[in-house]
């Protein structure tokens, strides 16, 4: 079955030796979205960049990740980054530019985009994030909020059918999570987010990856496996408030 | 160190914009060749560590401070050329940002802590660090080459300043290097420490730069260790040399005849020449040399006290990704 | 101090200085400094000029002065200790009039010009001058990581003072030795992993 995203037996060993990813296996389908899960050193931001070919270092083409069932070879790198939009952890690693026009032109550049593409597309990926007329601001002296909306516009603006996101509510205030979820709601493409919010993810995500010691040790909806206290704390999490309490909807 | 607008006529400005293009073009032209690609952004990163470091005052007696200018630890880390562009884009920006340093004097800005210093204290740091192997030679060298940098940088200063006719020689040498020769212990003291600190946590920045060998100096070294020399010929052998008698007029007619020792520059610094040696150039390089015994002695012994015993560090480091 | 001056909101005011091409300003400021580098001292004329010119640019940029005024007041010991000893010298081709006539004037005119531009523009304007790439990537890269780096290393002291009982001087070289190390490594993790948002947005 060929998904947005298919992983087998994908194996990574760090610089000394020790293995990050044991062989991790999953599917995810066009139009999902699903909160990848597990504790601090698990893994998961390492198995994130393998999803638009930064790691391995050394791509061998082997089929371990295949994007809308194409694997990740050295000669489809460009098309699999044009696909796969990744959003890092710190905002002020992916915002390298001067300004914020600057910033979010710079995939539609890379893809060899006319001008008037560009401007176009810039202006509409700040529109959906809702930071129109932005355009000139000074990269530095965005807000945390505002600056992952930028780095979501900058990724939106290649228009990727797949979304990755590592830790995107870390440091978001409540309104910022918010306001990120519903934005996130908003945007079509296939969602993969790894994170620790649990909440967010219940009111997010319909399905749940947890990934502990480099391995998925569970993978199914979210409530199944967010109510699974044992499985939760076992693997260093634990059961949100949110279904701890029973709500009228 | 960094000289202002005003203070270098247009003659010096321009012989030294001149060097330091051609070293500044010799750089790029290296860092292009062997940079691989995903250090590009570390040109960048690394220019804006240099200027948070050099936000570092360490105190020096008297209650003055001095501050690091950081330029041979980036070239032990990173070579000579990356060292040379990165110093460059952190005085680009001091001079127009911070008003720290002349847009007219950035050449010889440039030329003192960037090739003179960076450079030259990059041949003395791999001098060392052959002679001595291991990670000790390599502090040491750290060590000693941070401090002969700023030395070599204020002794170009001292040129450039005497050429411009605004300091006499005979009293700027003796003050600048005087000063900087103190100055310079901070600087070595803290490159040492930081790069046995960067060495320990990362020892794979280092893997790259460490030759195999560690004895022959590769071709690029020398050619920034030329221009060095070139430089100290043209800005400060006009006044360290004492002409021989036919030269004198010629010396007159381009402007570098000596001028006359003031009174204030006796007494401002005195205890540089020693007592009983009546050749005042004598004097000066005997001082000077002395000096600069004692500080590779201090080196040597840095070297010693930090690296005790010889440990296979890179087991100790965590070796996760940054990410 | 340093991040204050970093935060400068004044790049992006409106005035008829501020709306001036990025490119005109730098060449005309390199003009204006050349100028007053090299014209001799005798011609008094042109550093009045000077003085007119930049009291005419400073107000129709309506910048205060005192805050301009504010950022030439920041001399380092080196520059004190030149002009002292120049001022002592017993014959001079330069007066220390002279020198701070000259640094003084061409100070004001590269204050004027960093806080009526954003660097972003200057840094155009030297793009098209055919400055070497690799050298206007690094000035970017460095300009946009300072602010972080600054915020870093102030975390890094603040928190090591925090744990510093010890006044001895032999802790002190250590602490900053380690700190300066630190922050070396932190900024080559942050470069490669811009290195790596660079390649996922399509960087060749």
């Amino acid at each position: 079955m060929s998904g947005a995203i298919q992983v087998e037996g994908l194996r990574y060993r760090y610089h000394d030796g020790t293995e990050a990813l044991r062989g991790v296996n999953f599917t995810i389908a066009p139009g999902e979205c699903v909160g990848l899960l597990g504790p601090n050193g698990s893994g998961k931001s390492t198995l994130l960049l393998h999803l638009n070919g930064i790691l391995p270092e050394k791509l061998l083409g082997d089929g371990a990740v295949r994007i809308a069932g194409q694997a990740i070879t050295e000669g489809n790198l460009e098309s699999v980054r044009r696909q796969v939009g990744l959003l890092f952890q710190d905002p002020d690693d992916q915002l390298f530019c001067p300004t914020v026009e600057e910033d979010v032109a710079f995939g539609p550049q890379q893809l060899g985009l006319s001008g008037k593409e560009i401007e176009a597309r810039v202006d509409h990926s700040l529109g959906l994030v809702g930071l129109s007329g932005y355009g000139q601001r000074a990269t530095h002296h965005l807000s945390h909020g505002e600056k992952r909306r930028v780095c979501l516009a900058g990724v939106l603006a290649c228009e990727p059918t797949v979304l990755v996101l590592d830790e995107p509510t870390s440091d978001l205030d409540p309104r910022g999570r918010r306001e990120f979820k519903t934005l996130l709601q908003g945007i079509p493409a296939t969602k993969l987010i790894a994170t620790h919010d649990l909440e967010w993810v219940v009111e997010l995500c319909t399905r749940v990856i947890v990934l502990d010691g480099g391995v998925v040790v569970a993978d199914g909806p979210t409530t199944d496996i967010l109510n699974d206290e044992a499985l939760m704390l076992a693997h260093g999490l634990e059961k949100p408030h949110i279904l701890r309490h029973h709500h009228p909807h | 160190m960094h000289i202002p607008d005003g203070f270098l006529d247009g003659r010096t400005a321009a012989t030294a914009a001149a060097l330091s293009a051609l070293g500044l073009g010799l750089a790029l032209r290296q860092v292009r060749r062997e940079l691989p690609p995903q250090r590009v952004p570390l040109l960048g990163l690394a220019a804006a560590f240099l200027f948070a470091a050099q936000m570092v005052n360490f105190p020096v007696a008297g209650g003055t401070s001095g501050h690091v200018v950081g330029g041979v630890l980036v070239a032990a880390l990173l070579g000579p050329s990356a060292a040379i562009v990165v110093l460059t884009a952190v005085l680009i920006i001091q001079c127009f940002l911070f008003a720290d340093g002349g847009v007219s004097a950035l050449g010889a800005n440039l030329f003192n802590m960037g090739i003179l210093g960076a450079g030259g204290g990059y041949l003395v740091y791999r001098l060392v660090s052959s002679r001595l192997r291991g990670l000790r030679g390599q502090v040491t060298g750290v060590a000693f080459g941070g401090w002969a940098s700023t030395v070599l940088a204020a002794i170009g200063c001292a040129g450039e300043l005497a050429w411009s006719h605004t300091i006499a020689w005979s009293a700027g040498f003796p003050i600048m290097a005087g000063v900087h020769m103190v100055i310079g212990i901070g600087e070595g003291l803290i490159g040492a420490l930081a790069f046995l600190a960067i060495v320990r946590m990362r020892p794979e920045i280092l893997a790259e730069r460490t030759p195999a060998s560690g004895g022959t100096l590769p071709g690029g070294v020398l050619r920034y260790g030329l221009l060095a020399a070139l430089g100290l010929a043209v800005f400060v052998a006009p006044f360290a040399c004492p002409w021989p008698d036919g030269f004198e007029s010629v010396a007159a007619k381009l402007g570098f005849d000596r001028q006359p020792t003031p009174v204030a520059g006796h007494a401002l610094a005195p205890d540089y020449r020693l007592p009983g040696i009546k050749s005042a150039v004598g004097a000066t390089a005997l001082a000077g040399a002395l000096g600069t015994v004692v500080v590779l002695g201090l080196a040597l012994l840095l070297g010693r006290l930090l690296v005790r015993k010889r440990r296979d560090l890179t087991k100790e480091s965590t070796k996760e990704p940054p990410w | 101090m340093v991040k204050d001056w970093l935060g400068h909101h004044h790049g992006f005011q409106n005035s008829p200085v501020h709306r001036l091409p990025a490119a005109v300003k730098l060449w005309a400021a390199l003009a204006m400094i050349a100028g007053t580098v090299l014209v001799p001292w005798e011609w008094r004329a042109w550093f009045i000029a000077m003085v007119v010119l930049l009291s005419l640019a400073t107000v129709l940029s309506r910048i205060g002065l005192w805050f301009l005024l504010r950022r030439l007041l920041l001399l380092s010991p080196f520059v004190l200790g030149v002009v002292l000893v120049n001022a002592l010298q017993a014959s001079v081709h330069k007066s220390w009039a002279e020198l701070a006539a000259r640094s003084g004037l061409c100070l004001f005119t590269v204050v004027l010009l960093a806080n009526t531009t954003p660097f972003g523009k200057i840094l155009t304007a030297l793009r098209s001058a055919r400055v070497p790439t690799l050298l206007v990537t690094t000035l970017a890269l460095m300009h946009r990581y300072l602010f972080v780096l600054l915020d870093e290393s102030e975390r890094m002291r603040r928190a090591r003072a925090s744990r510093t009982f010890q006044r001895r001087r032999r802790m002190r070289w250590h602490v900053l030795g380690t700190v300066v190390g630190q922050l070396f490594v932190r900024a080559s993790e942050r470069a490669e992993r811009i290195y790596a948002a660079m390649c996922a947005r399509g960087w060749k």
